[in-house]
């Protein structure tokens, strides 16, 4: 297991019109593997996220997840889970049921209860029954790392998980995330700030004019480069 | 992305000159041999040249859905120029059906517009060309707007057989199989053919010129992304 | 954190309980209608400019004495087609906010399955406008359009699956336009002008009580343009919400 592919990047290439943002993208996470993407603003680093979320389709190039394209089953979209750089919480709808919806959508058992026991988890048990505009911006981030982690997907993607937190907020993310790439999943974050970067990752990717590149691997040995095989 | 169309333009060819024959022919055949009806006299001739477009009109919405489809299937750009190279020229002989018709009308009928059922469904394919014009115009992003302007144009052509079969069913009063004299007949269906021709090879240089456009801008795109 | 992993290992192998596309189905329905409840966004307008139509119209409704039911069928279908729009156009808007529409097409349900929810939700926000509309027209121009309720209810609901069909469609494509969302209307007319027309044509001979073979061939025409539209959309719809 632990030297499967979760996430292959295969030439992916995304534009904005006629603005190319990604450029022959290619690379691959193994299972269990922690990964941050740096890059300077407007690198591309959000939109290589959504690439690996299946969010938007790369005009060239595939991403795959455990070997399955990432466009094709439904069912594989499980494996995932999103934390986005918006936080996707319908305005109407109170944390509560903004999370037990996510639950439902991801063929969780026992929605609500899920909801209920992230809700403790990221410490927004009292505002369960708020409207998100109800929230700080702290608050909001906390409920969508919830709403993503709720199917307890195998591979996490976090867009700036840490920007709106507290001290004590990053604080938690960490050990939670720590917790989570312990278990052996996989997780690939995009964040700035060095120290957040050192504790919880592995490898450094740095996205530098639509190209990537591998600044820092401390993995046991194993390759960054992609496996030979071509699923 | 390929879109390499690598031969220069070497002047005129021999389709080129077989269709300014068949153009010159046509125009013979309208004016000098075709007679002139009784009671419309000259005006009749608009015929010639509404027919023409409006039949043009529609085929080239089968030409675009066609080509959207097979974008949808293939996901391959050359489909989708196909598809913007038939919505333009479209557009333009479904206006033009609107003009002559609307010429046509007056000398006949007396009135400019009026809800037939022809004229209805011939509106509805202007509109339906212009919301594809519109909407590719709003999308910049090349497979946003080719994927928009092919779900549009297979939209339109289930939706067309609707229009024509509920306007069919109030009572109109276009010329449904008007009576001609067998030379009118023959002019017409010569200037329907010179026409189709012609505007196939107007549709296959747009889709030229579309190729040309988007290789232009790749490699710009290519020279920004090396320089940068 | 002792639960985290609890279901892990089955999501590995993809053996997590399928729960049927029908139940999402009706949690994203629920969604929209609990927002809609809470927020009244789009409703409360849809029917007032319904109504405020209805009552411009009716000053012309005795226009013409010996047509008068086939006019008010047709202003009927007018109003009802255009203060839908609204609610059509407002379909995928309250998506768009917060990106909770990306979250929606990463998650594990088949765009068929959306394009269903969503069709649903406008079949019932047109639903409760023609249940608006169709009293008030009726009181307004003394034309008894509740004489054959089974036809007026049949003939309501065609017509309803076959623009809440095409709205559906188009309007999620202009939705992703950027501001593209007046576009809606205009992309919906020319497609909905057969479902309009026959819709106007069936009502009118059902107030006339009128059920011959010109009823069923309009019938038919509905029937054939909203399975037509119902399948459009299932089809195209994920090449629509594709980014």
């Amino acid at each position: 297991m632990s030297t499967r592919a979760a996430i292959e990047v295969r030439g992916v290439t995304y534009a904005f019109g006629r603005q190319g943002v990604l450029r022959d993208v290619s690379f691959a996470v193994l299972s269990g593997q922690s990964v941050a993407i740096r890059g300077a603003n407007g690198a591309g680093k959000t939109t290589l996220l959504r690439c690996l979320a299946s969010a938007i389709r790369p005009q060239a190039g595939e991403v795959r997840w455990f070997g399955q394209a990432a466009t094709s089953e439904p069912a594989t979209r499980r494996l995932v889970g999103w934390v986005a750089h918006e936080t996707h919480l319908y305005s109407q709808l109170t944390v509560h049921e903004n999370l037990t919806f996510a639950a439902r959508m991801c063929d969780v058992p026992r929605p609500a209860g899920a909801a209920e026991r992230w809700l403790h988890n990221v410490g927004l048990w009292e505002q369960a029954n708020q409207l998100p505009s109800r929230l700080s911006r702290g608050m909001r981030q906390r409920a969508a790392i919830a709403r993503a982690m709720l199917h307890n997907p195998e591979i996490l993607l976090l867009d700036e998980p840490f920007s709106s937190l507290d001290i004590e907020g990053k604080a938690w993310l960490l050990d939670l995330l720590g917790k989570i790439r312990d278990q052996g999943r996989t997780i690939c974050f995009v964040a700035h700030d060095r120290e957040t970067v050192a504790q919880l990752a592995q490898r450094v990717l740095e996205l530098h004019s639509g190209r990537v590149r591998e600044v820092e691997c401390r993995t046991c040995g194993t390759p960054p480069a992609l496996p030979a095989r071509v699923a | 992305m390929k879109l390499a169309v690598k031969r220069r333009y070497a002047g005129p060819m021999g389709r080129d000159v077989l269709l300014g024959g068949l153009t010159a022919t046509a125009v013979f055949g309208v004016f000098g041999f075709a007679p002139t009806e009784e009671s419309m006299g000259e005006v009749q001739k608009i015929v010639y040249i509404h027919v023409p477009v409006a039949w043009f009109s529609l085929l080239a919405l089968g030409v675009m859905a066609g080509a959207g489809l097979a974008y949808l299937a293939r996901r391959d750009l050359r489909w989708d120029a196909w598809a913007e190279a038939a919505g333009e020229t479209g557009w333009l002989c479904s206006t033009l059906t609107l003009l002559t018709g609307s010429l046509w009308a007056h000398e006949a009928w007396g009135t400019w517009w009026t809800w037939d059922p022809r004229l209805t469904s011939m509106f509805v394919l202007w509109m339906i060309y212009s919301g594809c014009l519109i909407v590719r115009g709003s999308l910049e992003d090349r497979h946003r707007r080719a994927r928009a302007g092919s779900v549009l144009a297979v939209v339109g052509v289930v939706d067309l057989p609707l229009v024509v079969m509920a306007t069919r069913w109030f009572r109109g009063i276009h010329p449904a199989s008007p009576e001609m004299e067998p030379a009118m007949h023959v002019v017409l269906l010569l200037t329907v053919a010179t026409f189709t021709a012609l505007m196939f090879t107007v549709l296959a240089r747009r889709y030229r010129q579309i190729g040309l456009e988007r290789r232009l801008a790749e490699l710009e795109d290519r020279l920004v992304a090396e320089s940068g | 954190m002792p639960h985290v992993r609890n279901t892990a290992g089955a999501a590995r192998k993809g053996r997590l309980k399928e729960d049927s596309v029908v139940e999402k189905l009706w949690w994203i329905v629920h969604k929209d209608l609990v927002s809609e409840c809470r927020a009244r966004r789009v409703w409360p307008a849809m029917l007032l400019l319904g109504a405020v139509v209805a009552l411009i119209l009716s000053m012309e409704m005795n226009a013409v004495p010996g047509e008068k039911p086939r006019l008010v069928s047709g202003f009927l279908w007018l109003a009802t087609f255009f203060a839908g729009m609204l609610a059509l156009d407002r379909s995928f808007v309250s998506e768009r906010e917060e990106g909770c529409w990306e979250s929606l097409r990463t998650y594990p349900v088949p765009p068929s399955t959306v394009y269903f929810a969503k069709l649903a939700v406008n079949v019932v926000a047109l639903a409760a406008l023609q249940a608006v509309l169709v009293p008030l027209f009726a009181a307004l121009s003394d034309v008894p359009l509740l004489a054959h309720p089974a036809a007026m209810l049949s003939v309501s609901l065609l017509g309803n699956l076959g623009i809440s069909s095409l709205g559906t469609l188009l309007g999620a494509l202009a939705a992703g336009i950027r501001h593209g969302a007046n576009l809606t209307a205009l992309l919906v007319l020319p497609a909905a002008i057969p479902v309009v027309l026959a819709a106007t044509e069936a009502t009118s001979l059902a107030v006339a009580g009128d059920f011959g073979s010109a009823w069923w061939r309009w019938i038919q025409l509905l029937g054939i343009a909203a399975g037509l539209f119902v399948t459009a959309g299932w089809v195209l719809f994920d090449f629509v919400i594709e980014e």
